[in-house]
């Protein structure tokens, strides 16, 4: 018997079982459901609704090397700034386990947290016209819109940032997927198969971050 | 009006408040979307002089550069493994970094810094992430990560 849910009810569950996926196993992700993943991004708000994502569709194998590659230096480079200068260890001071701790330390500051796009069955990078004013909310409303599209669909994705952060590396995107001056690439959304089921990450009590008319004076009152 | 000079109080204010109006859109972030800041700078007076990838010679030619235009006084540094330790002397733009940190906010951009790494990943093709500035007196403390030879996109 499938489960039945009300349409309150699945919009929170696609929202709440949305994960970050970096491991996919090797089966393509259907045209039918590329489809149904770009219709969700075209469906997206914007601003005057000026609609200014645009969508490279990235499935070729060396392409795919090429993102992970520049993905994983630009982490790299940005986390390992982070830990020569003991922020990353400040960061993570709460971290009590030590193993864990060095094991994130690496995958961190060697760029794997990224480089996993070179793996990816398909990515789609998101960019967007300059010529408006709203262009990175916009965008990352499309993106948001692809990620819950990708969760109903039982596939995986992950939000990558990192070849679109640095200008220097953006510049190399650019060249790489042949964007205009006009177009500015936002982010990279890899896509496919999970290899496996991921728990949840924690989220900060609703109560710390929600405040009632003004900020500080919380939403959510402790019991009496 | 004099013509073709500004003063370089009204310069640093100018620098000041574009920075500080980037970071409160951008935050923590913006610091990367300034890593080329200057690169015109480096293309026309730094890259023609430029003889070799050593990093002595590399930083011995921004020191010159920038003491012949009157931008910083004196640039040396120190190398251990991958990171690179710079000092520059009297930097004329240092009232933007103490103007930022006035009002709380890390300085994450600098022109010496983005002249050192542009001419590093030009002669050697090797990435470098500028990490740090901490302000001392009267100099700028400035702590670089340089990282193998970039992926081939090609």
């Amino acid at each position: 018997m499938p489960e039945t849910y009300s349409l309150v009810e699945a919009t929170l569950k696609v929202i709440q079982d949305r994960r970050s996926i970096r491991e996919y196993s090797p089966e393509q992700v259907s045209d039918q459901d590329l489809d149904m993943i770009l219709e969700a991004a075209r469906q997206a708000p914007s601003g005057e609704n000026a609609q200014p994502w645009r969508y490279v569709v990235v499935k070729d194998p060396a392409t795919r090397k090429k993102l992970g590659a520049l993905a994983g230096g630009a982490s790299g480079r940005r986390f390992t700034a982070e830990f020569v200068t003991n922020k990353m260890q400040e960061r993570f001071a709460s971290l009590e386990d030590e193993a864990k701790k060095k094991a994130a330390f690496e995958k961190l500051t060697s760029g794997q947290v990224s480089a996993f796009l070179a793996d990816a069955p398909v990515s789609i990078v998101v960019v967007g016209r300059k010529d408006v004013w709203d262009l990175p909310y916009d965008t990352s409303a499309a993106i948001e819109n692809i990620l819950l599209m990708v969760t109903a669909l039982d596939l995986g994705a992950c939000w990558v940032i990192a070849p679109c952060i640095d200008i220097r590396d953006e510049e190399r995107l650019k060249d790489l997927l042949n964007l205009p001056e006009g177009i500015k690439a936002v982010s990279i959304i890899s896509i496919g198969h999970p290899t496996r089921p991921h728990r949840p990450r924690p989220r900060l009590p609703i109560k710390e971050i929600v405040f009632r008319e003004t900020w500080g004076d919380p939403y959510y009152k402790d019991e009496a | 009006m004099k013509p073709n000079t500004v003063s370089l109080e009204y310069s640093n204010a100018l620098m000041y408040e574009l920075e500080k109006a980037f970071y409160d859109e951008r935050g923590k972030g913006a610091r990367f979307r300034t890593t080329t800041v200057g690169r015109e700078f480096f293309n026309s007076k730094c890259l023609p002089i430029l003889k070799s990838g050593e990093i002595d010679h590399i930083i011995t030619t921004v020191r010159s550069l920038l003491q012949e235009e009157g931008i910083a006084a004196d640039v040396t540094y120190t190398g251990e493994d991958r990171l690179l330790r710079v000092r520059v002397e009297r930097c004329l733009h240092r009232p933007v970094e103490d103007s930022m940190l006035a009002h709380g906010i890390e300085p994450f951009t600098c022109l010496p810094a983005n002249l050192i790494v542009l001419a590093i990943e030009e002669k050697l093709d090797r990435p470098v992430e500028l990490a740090e500035i901490k302000l001392a007196e009267g100099a700028c403390q400035l702590l670089l990560v340089i990282f193998e030879k970039r992926p081939s996109l090609d």
